[in-house]
C-alpha cells in the first residue's frame, strides 16, 4: 500500500471531524505509516484541527462501542467481581456476537478500531470487548483482598462469567452464536475457553491473533529484558502514545490514541505509569501458553490463526496446518498488535472467516446417498 | 553440452543460473506448457511425487531413490516452492528438466504456485534475497499460471512385477512371506530408501472383507490388503469376471475434488491461465482434502472442500478411474491410502520444514505389458447395477511406494534463524 493509501485508510478510523475541518490534503490527516519514526516526532502538527487538545486522551470508548458495562457479581464462595466490558449488542437475536479478548498489559480498547471496522462489515453483529482482571476488571476474594490470580483457567472462567453477566444485564434470551477472538494472551484465553467446551455449541469458532506456543516459549527468556527496557513512566499521555509509535510497538497512530490512554494512570507525583505490572505476571507465562497449540488444534469449532510478520509456527501447528486443520493468515507488514496496526484488514479477515462458517447460510452440495435416495442417477 | 544441459548441471549442484537464463527458461517453459491441456495424459510407467516445498537436498534424495530423469518418468503434483530454503533451485531444476525432457516429466500446479501464497510463505522473499529483485519471482509466477491442473495416468498394470530386491534384513518374518507371495499377484509393495522391501501385499480377493492392516504398514494408513484366503480364491473369485491386468486410469491432482466437477471433461473446460482463484472449481482442485465424512464438508483451511468416501467412489465410477492420487496434506508416513484404496495422498517432503519429523514417499505405477497399453474407456453404464457406493469400480493399479528420509542438511544458503518474537504477551 502506498503511503497515500495508508494515510487514507488511517483516516477511516478517526472519528469524523467537523465538516469544516475536512480536507482532501492527506498531510492533514492522521498518518498511520510510522515506518519513518521522524513523522512521529511532530505528532502535534499532523493532527487535524478538530479542537482536540494536545494533552490528554480525546478518543474514548464511545467512538467504538455503544455501551460500557460494569458487571458486579458475588460468587458462591463469597468472592466478588467487578468486571468491565465494552459492548455493542447484536441487532437481532440471530446475529452473531464477536467476543474480543485483549493481550497481557493491554485493555479492551486495544481492539477498538478493529471492532468498529468489523461492525461496518457486519452491521447486524454484536461485539463485546472484555477486560481481564488486573486489566480493567477486578476480583476480590471473600476477605475483600484483590485476587490477582491470572491462571489461564481463571481468566477463561472470568471470560465466561462476563458473557453470562452481559447477557443477563442486556436481557438476551440466550447467549448468541459467538466467535471468539483473542490477541496474544487473549488468544490463549479464547483457546482455553473453546477447549473447555463450557459455551457448548454457542461457539462457532475462534481466532487467535499473533501468538504461537512454540515462539512464545522461545521468547520467555528475553521478555524480562524487553520489559525492563520500557519506560517506567511518561510525563504525559501524549508522550506515551509517542513512545508506542516511535518504538514501533504500535504502528497506527489512530489506534495508539485509542488504546494507549487506558493503559496508564497518573500517580501523585504527576507522572503517568503503567496500570498493569507486566513483569509481575511472569509467574503465569508458562501457564498461559504451554499446551496451547494442542488445545487450538483439538477444540471444537472453526479455527483461525492470524500472525504478524512471518509464520512462526511451532512443529505441532506446522503439521496441523499442512494437514489442513485450520486457517492461517499472515500479515507481513503488521507488528505484534496486528489488530491495531491493520484494523481494517484484520476485520476483513475475521468477517470473511465468520461468513464462511456461518451456519445460517452454509449450504453444502448434496451427499451421494441423498441423491440416490431421491432417485437421481449418480 | 547445450546451455540447457549446463543449466541442469549447475542447478543440480544447487547453484543458481543467471537471471537472463531464468527469463529464457521460463519463456520456453510457457511455450511448452501452453500446449498441454488442463489434464495432461501420462502413460505408465510413471513415478508420482507430492509436495517438495523448496527442500532441494531432499529432491536430490528423491531422484536418488526413484531414479533420474529421463530414465524415470516423473509426475510432480505441485507445491514445488515455499517454506523450504531452496525453492528457486528446486523449481528451476524441475523446469529445466521439463524443457529438456518434456515427455519424461510432468508438472502440475499446487496451491502454493500462486502469487498471493508465495508472497507470504517464503518464495517471494527468497527471490528477492537471491536475485536482488522480484523479476525472477514474476517470471516463475507467469509459469505457474500455465501449469496443468491435473494428469490422467493410463496403462498402469494391476499387478506389480515383484522387485528382486531383498527384504529389509531386520524383518525376518517377512523373509518367509516373500516366498509365500511368489505365485500371487502383488498389489502393494513398500520399499525403503535403500531399495529393500519393507512390506509386500498380495491382491486381496474382491469378495473378501479386508482384514486389519499388517503391523508393518504405516499405522495411520487405512489400506487393508489382506492375506490371501483359502488357496485358489485369488484366482477365481474376482467379481469383475476374468482378470485383467490393466487398471482404470489414475487421476492426479494436487488437492482433490470439487462439487462443481463431476467429470474429468469439466476440468478440461476450465480456463486455467490465471492466478489461483479464491473459490470455484480451479480453487477446489488445488485446495480440497479427503476426510472421513459423508458427502461434502467445509474445509478448515478456508478454501476448497472436504469430501468423503461416497464422493470419491462416485467420481471414480463415473470417470472409470481406479485411483485418485493427490498431495497437499502432510502425512507422517509419506503416503496414506483412504476409502478402500480409492484415493491416496503422496507426500514427498521429508522432515517437512526441517522440523516435522516425517518421512516422504513416491508412488510408482508399473506399465501394463499384457495388452499393448490399451485402456478401455468408460462408455457410461457398465457395472452400474452393482451400486456405486458398495464396490470398487475397477481394480486399482499395482502400487510401489518408495519411502525415504531427509537428506543430510547442508547449512549453506540457509538464512539465519528466524527472529524470535521479542514480545508476545
Amino acid at each position: 500500500m502506498s503511503d497515500l493509501a495508508k494515510s487514507f485508510a488511517a483516516t477511516k478510523f478517526v472519528p469524523p471531524p467537523p465538516a469544516s475541518a475536512l480536507s482532501e490534503d492527506p498531510e492533514s490527516h492522521y498518518v498511520s505509516d510510522s515506518s519513518s519514526a521522524s513523522s512521529m516526532s511532530s505528532t502535534g502538527t499532523l493532527r487535524p484541527t478538530t479542537g482536540q487538545t494536545p494533552s490528554g486522551p480525546s478518543i474514548t470508548w464511545n467512538d467504538y462501542f455503544t455501551q460500557e458495562l460494569y458487571l458486579e457479581h458475588i460468587f458462591d464462595n463469597k468472592s466478588r467481581a467487578k468486571y468491565h466490558v465494552y459492548v455493542t449488542p447484536p441487532d437481532t437475536i440471530k446475529a452473531p456476537l464477536f467476543v474480543l479478548h485483549h493481550g497481557a498489559g493491554s485493555s479492551g480498547m486495544s481492539l477498538a478500531l478493529f471492532a468498529r471496522e468489523l461492525k461496518m462489515l457486519l452491521p447486524d453483529a454484536g461485539i463485546i470487548s472484555l477486560e481481564a482482571r488486573e486489566h480493567g476488571s477486578v476480583v476480590y476474594d471473600a476477605e475483600g483482598n484483590v485476587n490477582s490470580d491470572l491462571s489461564i483457567d481463571v481468566l477463561s472462567s472470568d471470560m465466561v462469567s462476563m458473557l453470562k453477566l452481559t447477557s443477563a444485564k442486556l436481557g438476551w434470551p440466550e447467549l448468541p452464536t459467538m466467535l471468539l477472538v483473542g490477541h496474544s494472551l487473549g488468544g490463549a484465553v479464547v483457546t482455553e475457553t473453546a477447549k473447555s467446551g463450557v459455551l457448548g455449541d454457542r461457539v462457532l469458532g475462534y481466532a487467535v491473533l499473533d501468538v504461537v506456543e512454540g515462539s512464545a516459549m522461545d521468547a520467555l527468556k528475553s521478555m524480562q529484558s524487553y520489559l525492563s527496557a520500557r519506560p517506567k513512566s511518561f510525563p504525559t499521555v501524549d508522550a506515551a502514545i509517542d513512545w508506542h509509535i516511535r518504538s514501533r510497538t504500535l504502528r497506527n497512530l489512530a489506534s495508539a490514541r485509542a488504546s494507549v490512554p487506558p493503559l496508564l494512570m497518573m500517580i501523585p507525583s504527576g507522572v503517568w505509569v503503567w496500570k498493569t505490572d507486566l513483569s509481575r505476571t511472569e509467574a503465569y507465562w508458562e501457564n498461559w501458553f504451554s499446551g496451547m497449540s494442542s488445545k487450538f488444534l483439538t477444540a471444537k469449532g472453526a479455527k483461525l490463526l492470524m500472525l504478524a510478520g512471518t509464520d512462526r509456527l511451532d512443529r505441532e501447528l506446522m503439521i496441523g496446518q499442512m494437514q489442513g486443520k485450520f486457517q492461517l493468515y499472515v500479515f507481513p507488514t503488521a507488528g505484534h498488535f496486528l489488530q491495531e496496526d491493520l484494523p481494517e484488514k484484520t476485520a476483513e479477515a475475521i468477517a470473511e472467516f465468520f461468513r464462511r462458517n456461518d451456519r445460517n447460510t452454509l449450504v453444502l452440495p448434496p451427499k451421494v446417498s441423498d441423491l440416490i435416495a431421491q432417485g437421481k442417477k449418480v | 553440452m547445450s546451455d540447457l544441459d549446463k543449466a541442469i548441471a549447475q542447478l543440480r549442484a544447487c547453484r543458481l543460473i543467471p537471471e537472463n537464463q531464468v527469463r529464457e527458461l521460463t519463456y520456453k517453459a510457457r511455450e511448452l506448457l501452453i500446449e498441454e491441456g488442463n489434464v495432461v495424459g501420462v502413460d505408465a510407467p510413471v513415478t508420482i511425487c507430492g509436495d517438495i516445498h523448496g527442500q532441494f537436498h531432499d529432491l536430490m534424495e528423491l531422484f536418488r531413490v526413484g531414479g533420474d530423469v529421463p530414465e524415470t518418468n516423473y509426475l510432480f503434483m505441485g507445491d514445488f516452492v515455499d517454506r523450504g530454503f531452496y525453492s528457486l533451485e528446486s523449481f528451476l531444476l524441475l523446469l529445466c528438466l521439463k524443457v529438456r525432457y518434456p515427455d519424461r516429466i510432468t508438472l502440475i500446479r499446487g496451491n502454493h504456485e500462486s502469487r498471493q501464497i508465495t508472497t507470504v510463505y517464503g518464495f517471494y522473499d527468497e527471490c528477492i534475497r537471491k536475485y536482488g529483485s522480484a523479476n525472477v519471482w514474476r517470471y516463475c509466477c507467469d509459469v505457474f499460471d500455465y501449469l496443468a491442473l491435473g494428469a490422467l495416468v493410463t496403462g498402469a498394470t494391476t499387478n506389480l512385477e515383484p522387485s528382486a530386491a531383498p527384504f529389509q534384513s531386520s524383518d525376518t518374518a517377512s523373509q518367509s512371506e516373500q516366498n509365500s507371495y511368489a505365485d500371487q499377484d502383488i498389489e502393494i509393495e513398500i520399499l525403503n530408501s535403500a531399495g529393500e522391501i519393507m512390506s509386500r501385499f498380495p491382491r486381496a480377493s474382491q469378495q473378501q472383507a479386508p482384514l486389519s492392516p499388517s503391523k508393518t504398514l504405516p499405522s495411520s494408513s487405512p489400506i487393508a490388503p489382506s492375506a490371501s484366503g483359502p488357496s485358489g480364491t485369488g484366482a477365481t473369485s474376482s467379481s469383475n469376471g476374468s482378470r485383467t491386468s490393466n487398471s482404470g486410469a489414475v487421476l492426479c491432482v494436487h488437492g482433490g475434488l470439487s462439487p462443481l466437477i463431476d467429470t474429468i471433461d469439466k476440468i478440461r473446460l476450465l480456463d486455467r491461465k490465471q492466478e489461483v482463484p479464491h473459490e470455484g472449481a480451479m480453487c477446489d482442485l488445488l485446495w480440497s482434502d479427503p476426510d472421513e465424512i459423508d458427502g461434502w464438508g467445509l474445509s478448515p483451511r478456508g478454501a476448497g472442500f472436504l469430501f468423503g468416501a461416497d464422493i470419491v467412489k462416485c467420481f471414480n465410477h463415473t470417470n472409470n478411474l481406479s485411483l485418485i492420487a493427490r498431495a497437499h496434506q502432510l502425512v507422517m508416513e509419506g503416503f496414506k491410502e483412504m476409502f478402500e484404496s480409492t484415493i491416496v495422498t503422496v507426500w514427498s517432503a521429508p522432515n517437512y520444514c526441517y522440523r516435522c519429523g516425517n518421512v516422504a514417499a513416491i508412488l510408482e505405477l508399473g506399465e501394463d505389458g499384457g495388452n499393448g497399453g490399451f485402456v478401455p474407456r468408460s462408455n457410461g453404464d457398465i457395472g452400474r447395477s452393482r451400486g456405486v457406493l458398495n464396490e470398487r469400480n475397477r481394480e486399482g493399479p499395482g502400487r510401489r511406494y518408495r519411502v525415504f528420509e531427509a537428506a543430510p542438511q547442508d547449512s549453506r544458503g540457509m538464512p539465519a534463524k528466524k527472529p524470535v518474537a521479542d514480545y508476545f504477551l
